[in-house]
């Protein structure tokens, strides 16, 4: 599901089987040389979690992208974001980043990192095939989460 | 030689309604064009798509079948990859839609138990068919697509209720 009005008025009717929300923390940089790069990697970030909520539509919420640049990253935000989330119901929040420093915080929340694979100039099948490869890394992790209760 | 005359009230009258003409033609012309436009409408082969995959290929076994097509909503053009579980009962070819009806995550063949779809999201299973299985989550049958076939390669229409079950 994603954050708009007809799939929050399913959630807050289904509340006990959308238990997951999936956030992806989105790094902007805009220095010259690293805008290209840097939007590289959210254009490969939003791709694949719009492919893992086509996946798992019916059990989570993907949460519009959370975004920061370099000054305004910061470690105690994102808890607080986890337990605000969770005050709404969803009793398992996983971020999603291509940001390699959140992996600094594992202990606290669930992020979940994956290396950002240019597919902007790839060709249709050969972007699906990646997303689907991508997806494979994802899936053990809310499988695991699932069946832990 | 004859000498035929015109005068200029003849002359203004021939050039009025002359133009006149032309410009009422150029008015109606496009009014009727819209009036007789749903007929003019080419219907791009009852709206099917063509995929990639080939009938002869196809077993009692589903496949899976990915295809896309352009979504426009409002000025946001989006390319829209749906997939589909398709199958041959005999001579009959079945495209089953592996949107979950329960609250609409995708199903897998044989994703958990042989010969059943399985929706990893809550348990929900099907059979080959896409009879929902009770005591499951999902309260009716898998959707089925139309089907119809193009130089030997398989093209899927309008998400319709199943009509097996």
């Amino acid at each position: 599901m994603y954050f708009q009005v007809k799939d929050v008025q399913q959630y807050q009717q289904n509340k006990e089987f959308i238990d997951t929300a999936i956030v992806p923390l989105v790094y902007l940089d805009f220095a010259e040389d690293k805008m290209v790069k840097s939007s590289s990697d959210v254009e490969f970030l939003m791709s694949l979690t719009s492919f893992i909520e086509q996946q798992f539509k019916g059990r989570l919420m993907l949460i519009p992208p959370f975004s920061y640049t370099e000054s305004t990253r910061s470690e105690q935000v994102v808890p607080i974001l986890k337990k605000n989330i969770q005050e709404g119901g969803f009793k398992h929040v996983i971020f999603i980043t291509c940001d390699h420093y959140w992996t600094n915080l594992q202990k606290e929340v669930d992020v979940i990192w994956l290396p950002a694979i240019p597919i902007e100039s790839m060709d249709k099948d050969v972007k699906k095939r990646i997303l689907e490869e991508q997806l494979k890394q994802v899936i053990p992790v809310l499988t695991s989460k699932w069946t832990q209760q | 030689m004859v000498n035929k005359k015109v005068s200029r009230r003849q002359f203004l009258n021939y050039t009025l309604t002359g133009v006149g003409g032309f410009m009422a033609a150029g008015m109606l012309m496009p009014m009727l064009r819209f009036a007789i436009d749903p007929a003019l409408q080419v219907k791009a082969e009852g709206d099917f798509i063509l995929t990639s995959q080939k009938i002869a290929d196809l077993t009692d076994v589903p496949v899976r079948v990915d295809f896309t097509y352009e979504q426009v909503d409002a000025w946001y053009k989006s390319e829209v990859s749906e997939m589909a579980w398709v199958y041959k009962e005999g001579d009959r070819i079945v495209a089953l839609s592996p949107v979950c009806k329960h609250l609409g995550c995708t199903v897998n063949w044989e994703g958990d138990r042989p010969n059943e779809y399985f929706c990893a999201c809550h348990g929900g299973r099907y059979e080959k068919n896409g009879k929902n299985i009770p005591g499951t989550p999902p309260t009716g049958p898998l959707d089925e697509y139309e089907v119809s076939e193009k130089d030997g390669y398989l093209m899927l229409g309008k998400k319709i209720p199943n009509t097996l079950v």
